[in-house]
């Protein structure tokens, strides 16, 4: 417990992320949950939130939970890119709402690895469904 | 006026600039900076997946014109192919256009080109397409 506390503070954020304002919630080994609140700058033309907020969040979430499985220290040697993303929106969100994503790994191999995400609004209703692939890269990154 | 009424703040928030717009067709670009990055110093995927949902989005609201801001369409599909990846400092184009329009439902493809020259992501979208008025 200690460990996993320890390295949910070293568990690195994007900037992109940030940027954002996508927040950790939990990160354990197999799974990783982000949350956003939505603001007035979050959104479309239409004054709902851009399909961009929740991608970005499934892409973080998944890319973390890969790295939770991996570890840090394998990540950072040969980091994991995404190769593939099919995402479908079945709800929508607005400022004020708050906005949970939640990411598992389907299979880790050696060269590729698969994952899910969910997001969800605060009163439950799934807004988005993502589904990605990630490629492995050769060791001795940069 | 309607250039600005188009105009996401989402995307203007993460710095994006439309370079071009007319019907079924739009270009934004951005030139990236360490605050579009993950934690490997490179390009998120989300910048690119952002791009491509207003590009689209905004290529299909020039094609509906006043219909678009009567009823809104929005996003429901989105699958994205992530071929290169880009760095700080490196400017970023993407295209979108929409290759059908139905009544419902409309269709769109986007590219996104690194320093105006290879490919690094492919999209491809579906919106639906609200009819209140009918």
């Amino acid at each position: 417990m200690a460990t996993e506390e320890r390295q949910a503070e070293e568990r690195p954020t994007s900037p992109f992320v940030e940027l954002i304002g996508g927040r950790l919630e939990e990160w354990r080994e197999g799974y990783v949950r982000m949350s956003v609140t939505l603001e007035p700058h979050h959104t479309n033309p239409h004054g709902v939130m851009h399909g961009g907020v929740v991608t970005t969040l499934m892409d973080e979430a998944l890319g973390g939970v890969i790295a939770s499985v991996r570890g840090l220290e394998t990540m950072f040697a040969a980091p994991h890119a995404t190769v593939e993303m099919n995402a479908s929106f079945l709800s929508g969100a607005r400022p004020g709402d708050r906005v949970d994503v939640e990411a598992r790994v389907l299979r880790l191999g050696r060269r590729v690895a698969f994952g899910e995400a969910e997001a969800r609004r605060a009163d439950g209703e799934l807004i988005a469904k993502g589904r990605m692939t990630f490629v492995i890269l050769e060791g001795g990154a940069a | 006026m309607t250039e600005e009424r188009r105009r996401s703040p989402f995307s203007a928030f993460i710095g994006t600039e439309m370079e071009a717009l007319r019907e079924g067709y739009a270009r934004v670009g951005l030139t990236l900076e360490p605050r579009h990055t993950n934690p490997n110093g490179v390009m998120h995927g989300g910048v690119i997946t952002t791009m491509m949902d207003s590009a689209l989005g905004a290529a299909l609201g020039a094609l509906r014109g006043e219909a678009a801001r009567r009823d809104p369409h929005a996003t429901v599909e989105m699958n994205a192919s992530f071929l290169s990846g880009a760095r700080p400092g490196d400017r970023i184009v993407v295209e979108g256009r929409v290759i059908r329009m139905g009544k419902t439902i409309a269709f769109g493809e986007a590219e996104a080109r690194r320093n105006g020259d290879t490919l690094i992501a492919k999209g491809r979208l579906t919106f639906a397409i609200r009819n209140r008025g009918e």
